[in-house]
C-alpha cells in the first residue's frame, strides 16, 4: 500500500530503495528524507516505442520518476484524489488524471477502437477520452485525480451501470462498455435533456464517478 | 444533504460554520479583517479603515508597520460576523504565547491580542502573541513536523521553527546526459528542482494543492543596508550585471557550474 490518503486532496506515499513511483510533474507538495525527482523523458514505462505511441495517442502526460527513501506528499490543482488499489486487474484511466502510481504497474496505451470498433471511437470522442486511453495493470496502487469527490459504483453482471460520459473517471475489472444513445427528434431541434449520451458499463468490476461534469 | 438554517442564536461563536465559512462573535471587542473578507453579519458592527482618526493608535500597537495597515479593517461592535474567501477552506488557529509566520494572502482575520509584523521572508507575515486568527487555504491544511522539504507553492506558513532555507535538487542535471538535458532543455524539468527546507523543532503548514492564493501586499521593508529585500544590500548580490545570453540558463547555469 504505497499511498495513504491524508485528506480529500492530498496523498502520502512511501518510497523505499528499489521501489519506484511515477507521478505527474509538479505534483509533489513536500517530502521527507532523501528523494529524487527525475523528469521522465518517455512519459512513463516502456521503451522509446512506448513513448512514441503515447505521443501519437496524446496520452503523454509529463511524468517524473520518484526514487529514494522517504515520504512524499502529492496533490495537484486542488483536485480531489482517489487511491485505487489494483490486485492483478487492469485500470483504464485518462493519462492526465494520473497523479501518481507505483512502478510495479504496467502502463499501456489502449486504442478505444479495439473495444467495439467504430462505436468505441465514437464513445471515446463523446466521453472526452479521445481515441486512446491509458491502462495500468498489475499489483499496486494508483492515485487518480477528479473534479469533486469520487465515488465507486460496483458493476455486477445483473446490474449494468450507466454513467454520464463527462463524470466518468476510471474503471477496472472485467467490464465491457458501450455508449448508449437516447437521441430523439428533441435533441435535433435543440430541446434535448442534455443526457443523450450515456456510458453503459456491464460485466463485473468497479467504475469511479466524479461528482462533477467538469473534465480536468 | 439538506440546507442548514442558522439564526443569530445557532451560529457558532468563533468557530467554523462549514469548511468554507468562519463565524466570529463580537461582544464589544475588536477583530482585524483583511479588506473584503466579511460576507455577512448580525448585530451592530462598525467597519473602519485602520490608521485614521481614533484608530491611529492601532498601527502602533498591533501592526507595527504603517505600510500595509491600509489593507486591513477593524470590525468593532457586538454581533456575529461571517468570514469567507472565494470558497477556499477556512480554518482558525490558536496561538498561545507563540509565533506563526503565514503567507500574506492566506491570512483573513486575527484578534487584536496578536501583533502582526512583516516577516523577513518577503510576502510573509508573522503573528506574535496569544489569540486566535483565521486563515484560508486551497484544500485542507496539513500540519507536518520538520525536517521536511516543501514545494514553495504548497507552503502556507510555519510556527515556532526558524525560517526555511532554499534547497535545490538538480541531481538529474549533472553528468554528461544531465548536462545535455540542462543545455538543450530536452526531456523537460521535473518542476521539483526547488524546495523550501525546514529543520529544527516546530510545525509547518501545508495546503493540499499548488494553487496559490493571491498575494496581499505586506509593504516594502525599509530601504536600508542589511535588510533583506531592502534593495540596498552591500554588494549587489545578484549576477554581476551580465545579461543572460540566449541558450543559457542564466542563474541555473551558474548554479550548476556550467
Amino acid at each position: 500500500m504505497a499511498f495513504q490518503e491524508i485528506n480529500s486532496k492530498m496523498v502520502q506515499a512511501t518510497v523505499a530503495p528499489g521501489q519506484r513511483l511515477f507521478s505527474q510533474r509538479g505534483a509533489m507538495l513536500a517530502y521527507r528524507g532523501e528523494v529524487s525527482f527525475t523528469p521522465n523523458l518517455r512519459g512513463g514505462q516502456g521503451g522509446v516505442m512506448s513513448m512514441i505511441g503515447r505521443r501519437v495517442a496524446n496520452e503523454d502526460t509529463p511524468l517524473m520518476t520518484v526514487e529514494g527513501s522517504g515520504t512524499v506528499f502529492f496533490g495537484h490543482g486542488g483536485h480531489h484524489v482517489q487511491v485505487i488499489n489494483l490486485s492483478g486487474d487492469t485500470l483504464y484511466v485518462e493519462a492526465d488524471r494520473l497523479l501518481a502510481f507505483e512502478g510495479t504497474l504496467e502502463q499501456n496505451t489502449v486504442f478505444l477502437g479495439s473495444q467495439g470498433g467504430v462505436m468505441g471511437m465514437v464513445r471515446g470522442q463523446v466521453s472526452g477520452q479521445g481515441l486512446f486511453t491509458t491502462s495500468l495493470k498489475g499489483h499496486g496502487s494508483v492515485a487518480v485525480m477528479a473534479h469533486g469527490g469520487v465515488f465507486e459504483v460496483p458493476i455486477t453482471p445483473q446490474r449494468p451501470v450507466r454513467v454520464d460520459p463527462q463524470a466518468y473517471v476510471a474503471h477496472h475489472g472485467d467490464v465491457r462498455n458501450k455508449l448508449s444513445t437516447a437521441l430523439g427528434w428533441r435533441d435535433m431541434v435543440g430541446r434535448g435533456s442534455g443526457e443523450a449520451f450515456q456510458l453503459e458499463l456491464s460485466g463485473s468490476g468497479t467504475v469511479f464517478v466524479q461528482a462533477s461534469e467538469e473534465k480536468l | 444533504m439538506s440546507t442548514v438554517h442558522h439564526d443569530p442564536a445557532t451560529l457558532p461563536a468563533d468557530d467554523n460554520v462549514n469548511a468554507y465559512t468562519f463565524c466570529v462573535e463580537l461582544k464589544g471587542s475588536q477583530w482585524f479583517l483583511q479588506k473584503g473578507k466579511m460576507i455577512a453579519y448580525y448585530g451592530t458592527i462598525d467597519f473602519n479603515g485602520i490608521g485614521h482618526g481614533r484608530l491611529d493608535r492601532l498601527v502602533r500597537t498591533s501592526f507595527h508597520s504603517p505600510l500595509h495597515a491600509s489593507d486591513w479593517v477593524v470590525a468593532e461592535g457586538s454581533g456575529k460576523m461571517l468570514l469567507a474567501d472565494r470558497a477556499f477552506d477556512v480554518n482558525s488557529y490558536d496561538l498561545e504565547d507563540g509565533n506563526l509566520t503565514i503567507r500574506s494572502g492566506n491570512l483573513l482575520a486575527f484578534q487584536p491580542s496578536l501583533a502582526l509584523k512583516q516577516s523577513i521572508v518577503p510576502g510573509f507575515l508573522t503573528l506574535i502573541g496569544t489569540g486566535k486568527f483565521v486563515a484560508a487555504s486551497n484544500g485542507p491544511v496539513v500540519f507536518v513536523e520538520p525536517p521536511i522539504r516543501v514545494d514553495p507553492q504548497a507552503l502556507v506558513g510555519w510556527a515556532d521553527c526558524p525560517s526555511p532555507c532554499h534547497h535545490y535538487d538538480h541531481g538529474y542535471m549533472t553528468g554528461l546526459l544531465g548536462g545535455l538535458r540542462a543545455m538543450t532543455g530536452l526531456g523537460g524539468a521535473s518542476g521539483e528542482e526547488h524546495q523550501f527546507e525546514f529543520v529544527g523543532a516546530g510545525t509547518v503548514l501545508l495546503q493540499s494543492s499548488e494553487a496559490l492564493m493571491a498575494e496581499q501586499s505586506v509593504g516594502a521593508p525599509p530601504q536600508q543596508a542589511g535588510v533583506p529585500g531592502g534593495g540596498t544590500s552591500g554588494a549587489s548580490g545578484g549576477r554581476s550585471g551580465v545579461p543572460g545570453l540566449p541558450g543559457q540558463l542564466g542563474d541555473l547555469q551558474r548554479r550548476f557550474g556550467l
